[in-house]
């Protein structure tokens, strides 16, 4: 998995590519955590180069979401591919976290 | 008419990174097995999770222990073991989520229960668990 991080006005964009499983939800995770440490609590977590998640991987995005909002901010999620949206729509997960089409609307309202 | 003595079995060491390779040889068998191919993701999901479970529980973490998974199918199911040697299943363990209260844990088995329409386990071995993930297939 490989993960890229543009700052954006007023949020921190994280791309993601590859399978966000039980194997590199750990990275993940670190990588939340270094922006969240850093203040930066305000994320748009792009998954439109994942094609593969797994509980583990929900799991540090949901950690990372609650994180955000208790430091007024939010962890948004965009641009979700079938398969993985299909693992949000099970998980009830599009109900409780802001998932978007896409980065920019994801976006909106931060810049 | 398939022959559902036709098994294949991969031997998967408890370290996440192999996952990946599990699923690989997973698509391999569904493809083998003529798996519809928009079942096939839900499949791997529902196996890889077991598979995590048995990394994270049964072996609670530690690495280089077997899991064995095993795939066959005929015409009217699929059927997909998964069988550690570590510490047994425990039921009692087990809650399932609350997905209202948007839970960051505890939702695999929630998971692997959307993608299949059986699941068991058996503890009555002497060592680990074996699970039981059965897919009914149309008949066409």
């Amino acid at each position: 998995m490989d993960i890229q991080i543009t700052p954006s006005r007023g949020a921190t964009v994280v791309a993601v590519t590859g399978d966000l499983d039980t194997a590199s939800a750990r990275q993940m995770k670190q990588t939340l955590n270094d922006l969240l440490d850093q203040g930066k609590t305000r994320i748009v977590v792009d998954l439109f180069g994942v094609g593969y998640i797994d509980s583990a991987g929900l799991g540090e995005l949901v950690r990372a979401m609650k994180r955000a909002r208790k430091g007024a901010g939010d962890l948004r999620v965009c641009a979700l591919r079938g398969n993985v949206l299909r693992i949000f729509e099970l998980t009830r997960l599009n109900e409780g976290m802001g998932v978007y089409p896409t980065c920019r609307e994801a976006l909106a309202g931060w810049e | 008419m398939m022959d559902e003595g036709s098994e294949g079995t991969f031997v998967l060491m408890s370290e996440p990174q192999h996952l990946a390779r599990l699923r690989e040889w997973l698509r391999g068998e569904f493809t083998r097995l003529n798996v519809e191919h928009h079942e096939q993701f839900g499949l791997q999901v529902a196996v890889g999770e077991i598979c995590s479970n048995s990394i994270r529980h049964a072996y609670a973490g530690l690495g280089g222990k077997p899991i064995h998974v095993s795939v066959r199918g005929s015409d009217d199911r699929l059927v997909i073991e998964v069988r550690d040697f570590g510490k047994k299943f425990d039921p009692q363990s087990y809650r399932p989520p609350d997905l209202e209260a948007v839970v960051e844990g505890g939702i695999g088995l929630h998971l692997v229960r959307q993608f299949v329409d059986e699941l068991s386990y058996d503890v009555t071995q002497e060592q680990g668990t074996r699970w039981t993930l059965v897919k009914h297939r149309r008949r066409g």
